[in-house]
C-alpha cells in the first residue's frame, strides 16, 4: 500500500521522504498506514490524500471525461476488492504463510508475549472480515483464480498502452503499480501469486516502466528489491 | 439440450420477481441469455441444499453463489456476454466490484439495518413468508449479518460511530449511482443494445432500491433523480419479466391479471347499471341526470346502494 502512495506522489512530482516507524499505526489519524505529514497537517488513506493533493492544486485525473472517471473508480474498486483482499487472505488466512512469515514479521518490533498477542488479534480481526464478505469459505486455489481473473481484466484494459488511460498516469496506475509490485517482490512460501501476475507480460512491463521512471532517481542506494521489501514490511 | 435447471430463490413483491438482489441478478441473467430455468420461490433458505439462496440445482450439481451460477450457465452455453470485447469483459468485472463495494452496503443498510425500514417493511415481509418458527429467528439473523458486514468492511477508524458509517456508505452509494448513470448515458443497456452480465448485476442491485416502498427512502429519491437508471430498470422489467408463462409468473403478472379482472367486473357492473337506469328513465322521466356521477363513484364498491337509490 505504501508503494501506491509513493508512486502517486512521484507522479504528481511532489518530493517525499519515507520514514519507518514501529508505532506508525498509532501516529496515523485513522489508524491506517501509510499517512503523510505535510507542514502541520496529517492525512491518511488513499482517498483523502488524493483529495488533499487535489486541493493543493495537483491532480492526475483532470484530463479524463466523466465516463473515464467512472471507469477509473470502478477499476480502483476492482483492485481493492480483489487484490487487496487476496493479499490479506494470503497473509492472514493461509496457515502456512501465517506461521512462517506473517506472525514473525508483524510481531517483530515487540517483545514476547506482546508480539504473539498482537498478531493473533490482527489475525482474528482479518478472519472475521473474511467471513463477513464470504471469503472464508474460499480455498487458496479459488483465491488465486480470482487474482488471475483480476489480472486478466487489468491486462485487457491496459492492452498496449503505456498507462491505463493512455498517455498520462492516474491514481489507478499508482494503485495498480503498488499492488502488483508488492506481489511480484514479496517473498512468500510459494511463488504462485507472483507467477499468476508474471503470466501477463504487459503488467510486468508496466511495473518495470513505472519503477524506472519514478523510482530510479529517488532511491539511489536501496534500489535492490530485498531492501525495498523489508522497508515495506516495517511500515505495514 | 441441457439438463433441466431449477433455481430456488426468494419471492418478490412491488412488481419485482424477487426482493433479494442476488436472486434478481441470476433471474435477469437467465432471461438475458435465454437459459430455460424453472424458478421456485422458496421462503425457507434452510431447506435449500446449501442453506443459502439463490441456489441452482441441475441434476446432481448444486451451485449457490451468483457468480458461480453465472459461470455455470456460461459453460452450458447460455452466454449473454458473447458479443463483448475483451476490454468490455474487463470493464464488467470492474463495475461489478464497484457495485459490491459501494452500493451493496447502502442497500443492505436500507433493507436490514435502518430501524424504521426494517421494522415496518422488511421484517414483516420476510416473516410473513417464512414458516413458523423460523420466522422468529431468521429475519433477525439476516439483519445481524448485514450490520456485521457493513461494520467490518466499512466501519474502521476514522469512522467511530454507526451514524458516521451510515453517512459514509450513503455518500458512497450516491456517488456510485451517479457513476453508473454517467456510464449508462443514453444507451439502452450498458454495452449497447443487448443486455449482458453487468446489466444483470446492475438490475439486481438497482431494482430493489427503485421499487420497494420504504418509509426512509433517501437512496430511492437519489435514484429517481437519475432518469436513465429508472428507465433501465423499467425496460428490463417490461421486456423480460412480463412475458413469463403462468406456471411461475412473477407478482407483477398476478397483479396485472387481478387488475384486468377487476376492470372487467367494473365494466360489467356499469353496463348493468346503465341498463337499469335506462329502464328507470323511461318509467320516470323526472330523474335528474346527475345520478350518473353517483352511480359511477359507487360502482367501484357496493352495487346495492345505487340500486336502492334508483328504485323509487
Amino acid at each position: 500500500a505504501t508503494l501506491c502512495f509513493q508512486a502517486f506522489l512521484q507522479m504528481c512530482n511532489l518530493p517525499i521522504r519515507v520514514i519507518c516507524r514501529a508505532n506508525a499505526e498509532y501516529m496515523s489519524p485513522s489508524g491506517k498506514l501509510p499517512f503523510i505529514h505535510v507542514g502541520n497537517q496529517v492525512v491518511s488513506e488513499l482517498g483523502p490524500i488524493v483529495q488533499f493533493v487535489k486541493a493543493k492544486g495537483h491532480s492526475l485525473s483532470d484530463g479524463l471525461d466523466e465516463v473515464q472517471k467512472a471507469e477509473m473508480k470502478a477499476y480502483m474498486e476492482l483492485v481493492n476488492n480483489m487484490l487487496l483482499t487476496a493479499e490479506l487472505y494470503l497473509q492472514w488466512c493461509d496457515d502456512v504463510t501465517v506461521e512462517e512469515i506473517t506472525h514473525p514479521r508483524y510481531g517483530s518490533p515487540y517483545p514476547w508475549p506482546l508480539n504473539r498477542i498482537l498478531s493473533y488479534q490482527k489475525q482474528w480481526e482479518v478472519r472475521r472480515k473474511m467471513k463477513a464478505i464470504g471469503w472464508a469459505g474460499k480455498t487458496l486455489e479459488q483465491v488465486l483464480e480470482d487474482v488471475d481473473q483480476c489480472c486478466h481484466a487489468l491486462s485487457q484494459r491496459l492492452g498496449t498502452q503505456p498507462y491505463f488511460f493512455n498517455k498520462q498516469p492516474t491514481e489507478l496506475d499508482a494503485l495498480v503499480f503498488g499492488h502488483l509490485f508488492t506481489i511480484l517482490t514479496t517473498q512468500l512460501i510459494t511463488d504462485e501469486l507472483s507467477e499468476k501476475v508474471k503470466n501477463y507480460s504487459n503488467l510486468t512491463a508496466f511495473c518495470r516502466r513505472i519503477e524506472q521512471q519514478y523510482f530510479e532517481g529517488h532511491d539511489k542506494d536501496s534500489s535492490t528489491i530485498a531492501a525495498r521489501s523489508s522497508k515495506r514490511s516495517l511500515l505495514r | 439440450m441441457a439438463a433441466p435447471m431449477e433455481l430456488s430463490c426468494w419471492g418478490g413483491d412491488w412488481g419485482l420477481p424477487s426482493l433479494h438482489p442476488e436472486s434478481l441478478t441470476v433471474m435477469a441473467y437467465a432471461k438475458f441469455s435465454g437459459a430455460p430455468l424453472t424458478v421456485n420461490t422458496i421462503n425457507n433458505p434452510w431447506r435449500a441444499p446449501k442453506g443459502d439462496l439463490p441456489v441452482l440445482v441441475s441434476e446432481d450439481i448444486v451451485i449457490s453463489q451468483p457468480a458461480k451460477i453465472l459461470n455455470f450457465l456460461r459453460k452450458q452455453k447460455y452466454n449473454a456476454d458473447y458479443d463483448l470485447s475483451a476490454k468490455q469483459g474487463a470493464d464488467t468485472l470492474a463495475y461489478i466490484a464497484l457495485l459490491e463495494e459501494k452500493l451493496l452496503p447502502a442497500l443492505l443498510h436500507t433493507f436490514w439495518v435502518e430501524a424504521e425500514n426494517y421494522c415496518s417493511v422488511t421484517k414483516p415481509w420476510f416473516a410473513s413468508r417464512i414458516a413458523f418458527p423460523l420466522r422468529l429467528y431468521l429475519p433477525g439473523k439476516m439483519s445481524r449479518e448485514a450490520l456485521n458486514r457493513i461494520l467490518l468492511t466499512k466501519g474502521g477508524p476514522p469512522l467511530y460511530s454507526l451514524t458516521e458509517v451510515e453517512a459514509q456508505i450513503y455518500r458512497d452509494a450516491k456517488e456510485c449511482l451517479n457513476l453508473l448513470s454517467k456510464r449508462l448515458g443514453t444507451s439502452q443497456f450498458f454495452f449497447g443494445d443487448t443486455p449482458t452480465t453487468l446489466d444483470a448485476f446492475a438490475f439486481g442491485f438497482l431494482a430493489p432500491i427503485y421499487k420497494v416502498c420504504f418509509p426512509r427512502v433517501q437512496l430511492q429519491e437519489h435514484l429517481k433523480q437519475l432518469p436513465n437508471l429508472c428507465r433501465f430498470c423499467d425496460d428490463i422489467l417490461t421486456c423480460y419479466f412480463r412475458l413469463t408463462v403462468s406456471g411461475h409468473s412473477p407478482a407483477g403478472q398476478d397483479t396485472a391479471d387481478a387488475n384486468l379482472q377487476k376492470l372487467t367486473q367494473l365494466v360489467n357492473k356499469e353496463s348493468n347499471l346503465i341498463e337499469k337506469m335506462d329502464d328507470n328513465l323511461r318509467k320516470s322521466p323526472q330523474h335528474p341526470p346527475r345520478k350518473l356521477t353517483t352511480l359511477k363513484l359507487a360502482a367501484g364498491g357496493e352495487e346495492s346502494s345505487p340500486m336502492s337509490r334508483l328504485s323509487p
